[in-house]
């Protein structure tokens, strides 16, 4: 904590230390837009500078919270990654997209909407990623077998994903990472978040029938190649699937609870990824662990020490005071200005360095607001909660807007790619987009009316 | 024994732009000396001669199996003329975008061990033989680097029955 109100109140100056680590941040941040060099290379890069030019001392780095690595998110995604490949070869992923194309009776465009809630709802309790990466295959197969251009199905599961990812904590990145800035639990997020994504997704379905409703035919023939598959035969492993089933279980339920017990979310995934290694009896631990992602989890490893380099230096306090400057303190006009300025910022730039910098951002901010208070109660103060909403809302719907605005669109766009049927930037955008806008504006009414004219 | 000695001397050779239809046609009536045999891979050279990849039966399994296959365990839920709309969807893809590259290849003077050393490590089982000057001369195919052990054998045998 002594740290903490000691960064506060460091007067900053635009000296050598400054313009450094603003040179760094800027170079990453253009670097990791034009896509020249693989992303977390830049990090690992760019972290290595913020502590060669000793901007950050390596123990500010690696152990404090205000400048360094948030280990919260480092390990919660982690756990979550070792229980989810854990999971994966008992084949209930299959059996949940087989189950889900059965009950669509081989109608595509009911098959559609299933596929859309399921992936919203998967992407609410997995990662986005991880959801995109188990549904997208299904699709590709599905549509192969209905005869069905598979594109509209693609771009409806990339959105869905992003949107049922932005209900809860885990669904997404940036809402791990606003969840650990701003110690938010688990709860507040379904409380918050998950009403409005309701809204949203029923909005959504009504928009993809307005688009692809009626385009979508297969013949009848085709129809009982889906009837005649049995999803059943999906199941590799029952004990396992067991196993995974009950640990999940666990998990989730410590995450609804874990605010009252005082556990950090990646308590519980740690735990939960421990005990579901201890119950696959494994021997092998090396592949389960090999398969996590270790370059997501380094690009957050170094993208948290270069924006920590820049929140020493004060470039991000610089920046929340223009915003501040801007709204002229107006709280409603801030977190209008954070919901839509995240929501396109998140369309064009990875959305994981955009609220790498707006968090820090954010709690500077509500340190010039409020001065005398810290800890919880700066962090959760009244006024704030919404701007924190409204965050997290604009950079995951942001994603939705272009095919590179999250990682679950750029994995879609991939894969299809892969399997013969490219998805242009600009098809993905003429559909993204709008979508983007829609649920944008959603949030906005949303915000408005519970934050600032009910305040409930 | 040398790689010159033993190689097929180069007759059928698929180019980049070829089509899998027009390949798979090759494949299938490829000649060995004068006898229209058929073979199992070809090499690929462009327009100056200069190998460009390898196209084999087991690239052409891969062209029809779709990539979401390998990412998810589907095999169960495929339907009958699965393999075969497949087949007729890729029959106009170009070679040049199925071949494997690049390709394990071996001097006209690398000794028959260096051959076997490439097929076991690398889990080939034809090898293309370059001249000095780079260009292909030959194959080697598995069943001829065999047939040399056969006759070795059956040699060593004969000199056992004195």
């Amino acid at each position: 904590m002594t740290q903490e109100t000691a960064a506060a109140s460091q007067p900053f100056v635009m000296d050598t230390a400054f313009w450094t680590a603003t040179t760094i941040f800027l170079l990453a941040y253009a670097a990791i837009i034009s896509e020249k060099i693989h992303k977390t290379i830049i990090a690992i890069f760019g972290a290595g500078l913020i502590l060669i030019f000793k901007i950050l001392q390596q123990h500010e780095a690696f152990h404090v919270e205000e400048f360094g690595i948030d280990w919260n998110v480092i390990f919660l995604l982690i756990s979550m990654m070792v229980i989810i490949n854990l999971m994966r070869p008992t084949g209930v992923f299959e059996y949940i997209a087989v189950k889900s194309a059965k009950w669509g009776k081989g109608e595509p465009f009911r098959i559609m909407v299933i596929f859309a809630i399921v992936t919203a709802v998967l992407s609410a309790l997995l990662d986005n990623v991880t959801t995109v990466l188990l549904i997208t295959p299904v699709t590709l197969f599905i549509a192969d077998a209905l005869e069905v251009d598979p594109i509209p199905y693609l771009i409806s599961c990339a959105l869905a994903s992003n949107i049922g990812g932005t209900a809860t904590l885990i669904g997404d990145p940036p809402n791990i990472m606003i969840a650990s800035k701003a110690q938010l639990d688990f709860m507040a997020f379904i409380y918050h978040l998950a009403p409005v994504v309701v809204v949203m997704m029923i909005a959504y379905l009504f928009a993809i029938k307005f688009i692809w409703g009626k385009k979508l035919k297969t013949r009848e023939e085709l129809k009982k190649r889906i009837m005649a598959m049995n999803e059943n035969e999906a199941i590799k492993d029952p004990v396992m699937l067991k196993k995974s089933l009950f640990v999940l279980a666990v998990v989730l339920t410590g995450f609804v609870f874990h605010g009252v017990l005082h556990f950090q979310p990646a308590t519980v995934a740690l735990f939960g990824a421990g005990l579901l290694l201890l119950l696959s009896k494994t021997h092998e631990p090396h592949h389960i662990l090999a398969e996590i992602e270790w370059p997501t989890i380094f690009f957050f490893m170094g993208l948290f020490i270069i924006v920590g380099g820049v929140v020493k230096v004060g470039l991000i306090k610089w920046m929340s005071m223009q915003i501040l400057e801007l709204t002229q303190g107006n709280m409603f006009a801030t977190s209008m200005v954070v919901m839509w300025f995240s929501a396109f910022a998140s369309a064009i730039v990875d959305n994981i360095p955009y609220v790498a910098t707006m968090n820090p951002l954010i709690v500077d901010m509500a340190r010039q607001l409020w001065p005398n208070l810290s800890g919880v109660q700066l962090l959760q103060h009244p006024d704030l909660m919404p701007i924190w909403w409204s965050l997290a809302l604009g950079a995951c719907l942001g994603g939705n807007g272009t095919a590179i605005g999250s990682s679950a669109n750029v994995i879609v766009v991939g894969m299809s790619e892969k399997a013969g049927s490219k998805i242009s930037f600009m098809k993905f955008m003429a559909y993204g987009m709008p979508l983007m806008i829609m649920t944008v504006l959603i949030s906005t009414i949303y915000v408005w009316l519970r934050y600032y004219v009910m305040k409930i | 024994m040398k790689a010159k000695d033993l190689m097929i001397p180069l007759q059928d050779y698929l180019k980049p732009e070829n089509t899998l239809k027009e390949a798979v046609n090759l494949l299938l009536t490829a000649k060995r000396g004068e006898e229209k045999v058929g073979v199992k891979g070809l090499p690929v050279l462009d327009k100056n001669g200069t190998l460009m990849g390898m196209l084999s039966m087991g690239d052409i399994l891969k062209a029809v199996f779709p990539s979401y296959m390998s990412m998810m365990d589907l095999g169960e839920f495929t339907w009958d003329g699965m393999v075969e709309s497949m087949a007729k969807k890729v029959s106009g893809k170009k070679v040049e975008a199925l071949m494997t590259e690049p390709v394990v290849t071996v001097d006209e003077d690398a000794s028959l061990m260096e051959c076997v050393d490439h097929m076991i490590k690398k889990n080939v089982k034809r090898l293309p033989v370059l001249d000095g000057s780079g260009r292909v001369v030959g194959m080697i195919y598995e069943r001829d680097v065999f047939s040399a052990i056969t006759k070795a054998m059956l040699d060593e045998n004969d000199g056992g029955a004195k």
